[in-house]
Order: C-alpha cells, then structure tokens, then sequence
C-alpha cells in the first residue's frame, strides 16, 4: 500500500483558482462552500508603495493536511474518521454523528459541514473518485495549469514527490504540534 | 404488583398536580416556565426544520450556545451530586438532610443537559449505535458520554433507593455515582483540555476547573432550591446546614478565584500567540469581568466574607447571580475555545479580517437554552409533587 502526501511548489502559484473549481466538479461540493474543502490564501504584500516586498506576494494554496498523526482522527467519539491503507485521513459519513469535535481539533481548518449528507467531511486526495480507480492522481494536481501540486507516494524512493522532497528544501504548517503533516510547502 | 410497593410516591390527581398555593413568586415562576418551555418547543420546531442554519455557529465557531448550555446542566447535576454524597456517603451530619432533593436535582439537571445536547448533536440516534459499534476510545467525547450515561443510571439507583430508606445500598450507589460522575466531568473538561491546537484551553486546567466549578455550581443551586423550599423561613435543621455550606462555598470560591488568577498570569505570560491574545481579549470582555467575576464569585464571595457566612437569606439572592455568572463562565469557556482563527494562512483571504471568530447566538438558540430552564423548573415541581424530597429526622444514615 503507498503512503500518499503532496508537496506544493507554491512560489509557483498564480491563483487561477483551477484547483478549487476542479475539486468542486470532482467531489460535488456545494455552491457556497467556497474555501471549505480545498483553498488559496492571499496574503496582503508586506510594505508600503513603492517599497513593497515581492517575495511575500506569492499565494499559499492548501487544504487537508493529511496528518500522519491527526487531532480529528483522534477526537472522533465514532471513529468515524479514519486512515485508510494509503495512510489518507478519511471521513465514513455513515458514522459521523455531526458532533464537530473534529472541527474544534484540527489546527489546519481543513473540516467543513457537508449540506449534502449533514456530516462533517475533508479533502480524502479524491480517494472516492481516482485512487480507488488505481489513478494516482488528485484533481487539483491534475489540473493546475503552473504543476505547483505534486502528488505521489512517499513511501516509494523513486517517486517524483520523494526525489524534490530530497532535493529541495521545504517545510510543513505547525508541525510543532506533532500532527506530521504529509503537505510540503517547497521553499 | 403495585408500583408504590417498590417506589414509593404521593398518589396525585389531575387537579392536586396542578394546585399549588396563589403567591406572587408561585404565579410568577409558573408563567415564566411555561413561556420559556413553549419557547423551546418553538425553536426546536425550527431547528427540526432547519437544522444547524438556525443557529449562529459558522464553520469557524462550529459550537456554539447549546454547546454552553449543555455544559451548564451537566455541571449543575455533577455539582448536585458532588455535595450530596457529602452527607449521605461521607457522613457529614450538616448535609445529610440534603440526600434526596439534590439528587433528584441532579437526575434532573443531566436529562435536561441531554435533551439540549439532543438538538445541537447533529444525529443523536446515530451517535448511540455508533458509540457502542465503534466506540472511539481515544476520544473524551466517547468517554464523556459513556461516563454520563453510566453516571445517570447510578444516581438513578441512588434516588430509588434514598426514597426506600434503603441507606446500605443508596450509599453504594451514591458513592458510583459519585465516583462515575467525576470522571465523566473531568472528560467534559478534557474534551477542551485535549485540543492541541487550541492553546488558550489545551492543558490540565479544565478537567480540574470543571470539578472545582461544579462544587461551586451544586452549592448556588442548594441555596436557591431550600431557599425556594421553605420561602425563606428556614428550619434549624437546614438554617444549621445553609450556614455550614455559606463556610464551604467560601472556600470554594477563594479556591476558584485562586485557579483563576493563575491561569490568567500563566495563559498572558511570554505573549505566546493564539494564548496570551486569547486571553487578554477575555480578560478585557464583559461577559468575563462582569458575568464571571462580579456575578459569579465576587457578589456571593463578599457577602459570606461580610457576613461570616450567616447571611442565609441574601446568599439565597446571591445564588442568583452567582448561577447567571455560572451560565457566563460555560459561555466563555466554549466561545473563548474558539476565539483563534486556526490557519494563518487563510486569514488574510478576506478582505475584512476580524482579530478573532466572532459568533452571536440566533434566537431560536436563546429559546431551546433558556427554555430549558423551564424544562427543568417543570420536572423539578413535578419530583416534588410525587416524592417526599424532605429529610425525616427518623431517617438514619
């Protein structure tokens, strides 16, 4: 079984919102649930005209940390949130009793309320839709125009996400909480 | 088989349950519950309807009012049941007059406490399958919940056999229920306690708090129900017992004021982010300064230090206060829980930012919590009216 993370070029990103939309039409998320499931942050540009910081203008595309040791996996009173063979933090929305204790335990944000089946549901790297179809693909990563998204698995040394994760320097968002994220910003 | 054989109860008619004496506070009290029941029945209608959209939680404050109101009712029963077993498992002579009335309190205050959590859980039906099929173990939610359930079954026991005078066995099942009860409370608080990604509540302070909080809790409610008991013309026997308590609570509440000091000291301390915010934010609030600190322990606090713990009747009003300061410290806990935006990056996406999540309660969430308070008023008439909650002297512990 692979062990599957992502690694985010993220100087790369343009914010041409291709990735939100495709995990939209992918996963049927609700009109409204804007930046629920998968989202690009905007930082405002550090400095005043005309001496404004470049570096801090790129965008910090993110989503579901899939954490090696995850906060809502751990608090789920059902287990209703689970890790999967692929190591792909995942939601069974027949358990989930709507508690929200996820919610308040993840440190990332990365749960919402889905309308559809009144559960509480995450990014699970379209595991319903490509990787249960023996894809090892993501919809986002498919479809970002700039390649700033790519997927694989960790586990195996000749992937492409484990050789930049070697050759390149990169860190992982509030790590000091033990949660072992498996998204890698690339620096 | 006739069931006053095995439970005894005072036989009551239609037109006997519903009689009760013409005073002001009688006629008052029975208007204001049955608007307040009505209008919980109104909002959970709504929420039926509409399901969590008529509430004000957002995804970023996901729990919200009845959230609060639920710790609220839970506290109050474990409070009940915490001074209760003072006289009639510990064997303190003051408090054993109080045995039946608090833990019929109790057995009310934890069904209201659930029947509020029944309409913020989003499939309550769902949760009991799957707390018994896959039960989460490492979840305080899961072992909160159990504990509860197991708690109410024991203080069930315990009133069964109060009202037989069966001592041997409601001293067994108090001291479970007890026992059972603490831990299910420290697992309330350890529901807040455990979330790493929250600094303001992460740590061992609320399991401890919530213990210390209930005991404060159990004792403002033991004023108001003898204070409600007997209008104000208190027996030796309980003048004797209120003035033991008014010293208990006391200290209880130098205690709570101590706790609270220092977790304020130690949440501001080094700045951390996501903590000493927090905290300043809260400590600068008026649902703190004014709900939790002069209501809730600097009002009861200064008329037993001023009174020496003699002033019965004004400790009686002071429980007043000190419950709305109570209501005010489980609104804080929740929403100050949340306060934080959990991710960086996204804040800056928005083109209004707020420093923290902000949440205001709907309506339809002010009517299902405080209507439940008239729930509880309505069972706790209803206990009275069918069992004898009085101590016996005759009665031997």
């Amino acid at each position: 079984m692979a062990r599957y993370g992502m690694a985010l070029d993220y100087k790369s990103c343009i914010n041409c919102k291709a990735c939100e939309s495709a995990c939209k039409e992918e996963n049927g998320i609700l009109l409204g649930a804007d930046k629920h499931r998968i989202w690009v942050g905007v930082p405002e540009m550090e400095g005043i005209f005309p001496n404004l910081s470049i570096g801090s203008s790129s965008y910090a595309p993110s989503q579901c940390q899939q954490c090696d040791n995850a906060p809502c996996q751990e608090v789920c009173p059902t287990n209703a949130t689970y890790y999967d063979d692929n190591g792909v933090v995942r939601v069974n929305p027949e358990q989930c009793i709507l508690c929200t204790y996820c919610m308040q335990a993840c440190p990332y944000d990365a749960r919402y309320i889905d309308d559809r089946t009144m559960t509480v549901d995450k990014c699970n790297f379209c595991s319903d839709t490509r990787l249960i179809n023996g894809e090892t693909t993501t919809a986002c990563q498919a479809t970002c125009p700039t390649k700033v998204r790519i997927f694989g698995d960790l586990d195996d040394p000749n992937s492409e996400i484990s050789q930049v994760l070697r050759d390149r320097e990169h860190y992982s968002l509030k790590t000091h909480l033990g949660t072992k994220p498996k998204l890698y910003y690339l620096t | 088989m006739n069931l006053n054989n095995i439970l005894p109860y005072k036989k009551q008619t239609l037109k006997s349950f519903f009689s009760f004496e013409f005073t002001t506070a009688n006629v008052v009290m029975f208007l204001v519950s049955i608007a307040l029941v009505t209008a919980m029945f109104y909002g959970i209608g709504v929420y039926l309807a509409e399901g969590h959209h008529a509430y004000g939680v957002t995804r970023d404050h996901a729990w919200g009012l009845l959230i609060a109101m639920y710790v609220f009712f839970v506290v109050s029963s474990t409070g009940l049941c915490i001074m209760s077993s003072i006289g009639h498992v510990f064997n303190i002579e003051a408090f054993k007059i109080i045995g039946k009335r608090a833990i019929v309190g109790a057995i009310i205050m934890i069904l209201v406490g659930f029947s509020v959590i029944a309409f913020e859980i989003g499939h309550p039906v769902r949760m009991v399958i799957y707390n018994i099929l896959t039960p989460g173990l490492t979840s305080a939610i899961w072992w909160m919940g159990t504990l509860y359930g197991m708690y109410l079954f024991f203080i069930i026991l315990e009133f069964f056999f109060l009202n037989n005078n069966n001592h041997k066995y409601s001293t067994i099942f108090g001291l479970a229920g007890l026992v059972v009860g603490l831990a299910a409370h420290s697992n309330l608080g350890a529901v807040f306690g455990f979330l790493v990604a929250r600094p303001f509540a992460n740590g061992p302070f609320f399991p401890l708090y919530f213990i210390l909080s209930a005991m404060v809790t159990g004792s403002y409610l033991l004023f108001l129900m003898y204070g409600w008991r007997y209008k104000m013309k208190f027996p030796p026997e309980v003048e004797t017992f209120l003035y033991t308590l008014a010293k208990v609570l006391g200290l209880l509440l130098a205690v709570l004021i101590f706790f609270e000091i220092w977790r304020m000291l130690t949440a501001i301390y080094g700045n951390m982010p996501e903590r000493a915010d927090v905290a300043m934010h809260t400590l600068t609030s008026a649902n703190f300064l004014v709900g939790e600190v002069l209501l809730g322990m600097l009002i009861p606090f200064a008329i037993i230090i001023y009174s020496k713990g003699k002033a019965a009747k004004a400790l009686v009003y002071a429980s007043i206060t000190g419950m709305v300061g109570i209501f005010w410290m489980r609104y804080d806990l929740v929403h100050d829980t949340q306060l934080a935006h959990m991710m960086p990056l996204k804040i800056k996406e928005y083109a209004v930012t707020t420093p923290f999540v902000e949440y205001t309660p709907t309506l339809v969430e002010w009517m299902i919590s405080l209507g439940a308070l008239g729930l509880a008023v309505m069972m706790y008439y209803a206990a009275d009216k069918f069992f004898d909650l009085d101590h016996k002297s005759e009665e031997s512990h």
